[in-house]
Parts: C-alpha cells; structure tokens; sequence
C-alpha cells in the first residue's frame, strides 16, 4: 500500500512520466495500485462532499455520506470502464502506436492525478459543507472543484500523451538545436546549475516543441467523450450532497440532464 | 520582524507558527476588549483570543494541502520548504502586524464607542495587516521565481484560495467583537450561513428592478 503511495508520489512529482523514463520504456504505472490509491483518495473527498448532508441544513440522512463516500471513486471508475473501448479504437484509427496496457496506465495516471487534486481540496470543501446553509452554493462549489481537478488531470493526460507519442517515434528525437536551447529562460538554466530536475513537471511540456496535431486530435476526441460521458454518469448516480428537501435514495429517478441541473442551481444562487 | 530565521528547518516553522499564533492572539483580546471599554462583557476577550488564530491558522492548514499537491504538479516539489516558510512568514507577518496596530483599535474603541465604526475599524487593520504581509511574501518569492517562474502563477493561487477561504472564516467565525448588550457568545445564535450566498443575494435584490 506504502509502495503504491509512493508511486503515486512519482506520478504526481513527473518521475514516472518524464521523457527519459518514457523514452526507456519505463512507464510503469501499476494499474491495480494505483486505482486502489485513486479509490481511496476519491473516498476521503466523497466524505468531505458528503458532510453537508449530516448538517442542519442538509438532507440529515446518515446513509448519504456513505453512498457519496462509495459514488465519487465509483464515477470516475465507471466513467473509464463505458469509455475506454471506444477511445483505445478512436486511437487506433487516428494511427496512435500506443498498446491497450500502456493506453490504460495513461488514463489510470491521468485519473490518479484528478483524484489526488480532487481529495486534497476536500479539506475546503468540508469546511465549506458545515458552515454553509446554501444547498445551491454547495453543488457549484463542487462542480467547480471537480472541474478544477479534472482539469489537472487532462493536463497530465494531454503532456503524458505527447510525450508517448514523440518517444513512439522510429528515429530517435532530434536532440534539440543550441537554438532552442536558446529559447530557454534564464531562470530555468539558472534551475539547472544547482539543481538535477528543478522542473520536472508531469503537465508542463518537456521542451519546447510543440504538441503534433495528430495527439491534439485524440486528446480533443479523449476529452470530449470522456466530459460528456462522466458527466452524465454524474448525473445517473446522483444525488452526492443530497438535497434537503428530498429522501435519501440511492439513485434517483432518471430525467435532466447535468447542465440544465448545473444552470438551475446558478439561478437559485442568485436568489430567483 | 527582522529576528523571523530565514532557514527552512522544522524548528524554524514551528517557531513561525508559535509567533503567528501568540500575536493573533493577542490581538484578539484586544479586539474582544471593546466590551469591557464600551460597556459590553469581558468574554469576547477570551473568545477573541481563540478566534483570531483560528481564522489565521485553520485558514492557512485548509488551504495548504491543495496548494501542496498543484505545486508538485507543475514541478515545484524541490522548493516545498522555502514555500511553506514563505507563506507561514506571512502568516507571522500578518500576526505582528496586528498586534502593532492594537494600540491604535485600543485607542479607537476608547474614543469612540459606536459598535459598527469598530468593526469598520478592526476591518481596516485586518486590511493593513495582509498588504503589510505582502512584502515579505513576495520578497521571499523573488528568488522562487527566479528560479522557475510558475512559482509566480502559484503566489497568485495561493492568495485567490487563501483569501477564498479566510473569508467564509471570517464569516463562520462571527462575533469578533461583541454587540454591547448582547450576551456573550462563542458563535452567533442565527444559522450560519455562506458570505459568498449573501454577497450574491445582495446583488441580486440590487441588480432587479
């Protein structure tokens, strides 16, 4: 367990993303692991998303923030599960080079990301939960941290991808010209006189060439289908904060849709 | 100010914290004096006294460990210590602030006694205290910066998320001061509620026709 923590550690610092470990084939993300540690990591935030049910202004049904506690690592998982077939396929016939096992580390890492942002704001969120009487604050609020933390998570997706790509290529990369060496900034030259890897960053490009229009492509096609599809999971596994007018329920009757749900709350926000 | 350790030892933010926390709490008792100057109870002193590090300090442990996490996103983790000691210094900046400019709340409340100028005051030195902060803060970062500029992108999310949060603080943690003849409490009676809920209410009425 302490291992795969601190796998998720390297994830989160760049090591096992970075280009030279990619280039080594040493893209190691242990799937089982890690979707272990993201379950967990997006069980504490269900619990911090879910203490707004135990409070005045709640539902005050005990039984929500267990099942908010099981749904948050439950979506995501889900989320990947009705996906991923259709994207390992969309890849292939784009002409990506990447295998069924390294595509599936790509997106258990791009996750790992996501939940690790996403429980580390559970402390706010919490705070937030027991001092708010809104129930509308308290959804946008939480969409608004899922949005963040997915939004982290593309990032990693979108660098971890090209980098893949660039390293798939048959000629070994041009090593980059004393002109683009250039182009660095004297801060991160400055960096690397007194440091090994001062800016080893799992979402920030590796160097300065630009991401192919080919991984652009996929990652537009990835995200698309990856949004629409985890937020109408969202949807069908709802209610995660539970509303205080309504019981508790497992799931909801379906009908609505996530973004009409999402602009019905701003509108009661605002008092209408 | 100056005697603050510029090393990243744990002694050393241990030692910010103490400081942030004792003149915090010292300015809430200065705060909470109101009631024994103008002729309210003597509690809010005491409560003052936990109430003002609380908002510094639970501010600062809510906030830091998604700041933490986006930081080792974007390749910052080598720098973690100079970062958390940037920060706490600020913590114990805003601190000592404070407590310099108690003289002066003191000084108001003993001239003059309306409840509302005193809050109105008291938010102007919590004011005066953060830009205060400012300084050292961004002191402390130019070296961060130079040496990867995303540490700039950084101070400014730590200041949005900060500030996020150290209001509904604030807010949660209402009386600060003590109306005169109200009774003394830890917490208001009426239900909590979100600053950022009212704020938009209060929009809204003034933007309807």
């Amino acid at each position: 367990m302490l291992g795969y923590v601190r796998h998720l550690d390297r994830i989160l610092r760049g090591e096992a993303t970075s280009f030279d470990a990619i280039r080594e084939n040493r893209f190691d993300i242990p799937i089982v692991g890690i979707s272990f540690v993201l379950t967990i990591l997006g069980m504490i935030y269900g619990l911090c998303m879910g203490t707004f049910s135990l409070t005045a202004h709640g539902s005050k049904e005990g039984m929500q923030i267990l099942a908010t506690t099981v749904k948050v690592p439950a979506l995501f998982l889900l989320t990947l599960i009705v996906t991923f077939p259709s994207l390992y396929v969309f890849n292939s016939l784009f002409g990506s080079r990447l295998n069924l096992p390294t595509m599936l580390r790509l997106m258990i890492g791009s996750l790992a990301v996501a939940m690790a942002v996403l429980s580390s704001i559970g402390p706010i969120v919490a705070f937030f939960s027991v001092s708010s009487t809104s129930y509308a604050f308290m959804v946008l609020l939480n969409v608004v941290v899922f949005a963040l933390s997915g939004f982290l998570g593309l990032g990693f997706l979108l660098q971890t991808l090209h980098r893949l790509t660039i390293a798939d290529l048959p000629a070994p990369p041009p090593l980059p010209p004393p002109v683009a060496e250039a182009q660095h900034t004297d801060a991160e030259l400055l960096g690397t006189t007194t440091e090994p890897s001062p800016s080893l960053s799992p979402i920030a490009l590796p160097d300065r060439r630009r991401v192919s229009a080919g991984v652009w492509l996929i990652f537009r096609v990835w995200v698309i289908v990856f949004g629409l599809v985890g937020s109408q999971m969202a949807w069908v596994l709802r209610p995660f904060i539970g509303s205080p007018d309504k019981e508790f329920t497992w799931f909801r009757p379906t009908g609505g849709s996530f973004f009409e749900a999402v602009a019905g709350h701003v509108q009661r926000l605002f008092g209408a | 100010m100056l005697a603050i350790p510029d090393n990243f030892t744990a002694r050393g933010l241990i030692y910010l914290a103490l400081v942030a926390t004792l003149c915090a709490m010292a300015y809430g008792v200065a705060m909470g004096s109101y009631g024994l100057i103008a002729g309210g109870v003597w509690q809010q002193m005491l409560y003052g006294a936990i109430k003002v590090p609380v908002l510094l300090l639970v501010t600062f442990a809510l906030t830091l460990p998604s700041f933490l996490v986006v930081n080792t996103l974007l390749g910052l983790r080598g720098d973690l210590k100079e970062v958390i000691s940037a920060l706490l210094t600020a913590q114990a900046v805003v601190a000592i602030a404070l407590v310099s400019l108690a003289p002066l709340t003191l000084f108001w409340y003993a001239s003059f006694r309306d409840y509302n100028n005193a809050i109105l005051f008291n938010g102007v030195m919590f004011a005066l205290a953060s830009t205060g902060a400012q300084r050292p803060l961004r002191e402390r970062y130019r070296s961060l910066v130079k040496r990867n500029p995303r540490h700039g992108t950084m101070l400014k999310v730590w200041l949005v998320a900060y500030a996020f949060v150290g209001i509904q603080m604030g807010w949660v943690l209402r009386p600060f001061i003590g109306k005169p003849g109200a009774p003394a409490q830890f917490f208001r009676d009426e239900k909590w509620d979100n600053a950022y809920v009212i704020v938009a209410r209060m929009i809204w009425n003034a933007i309807q026709p």
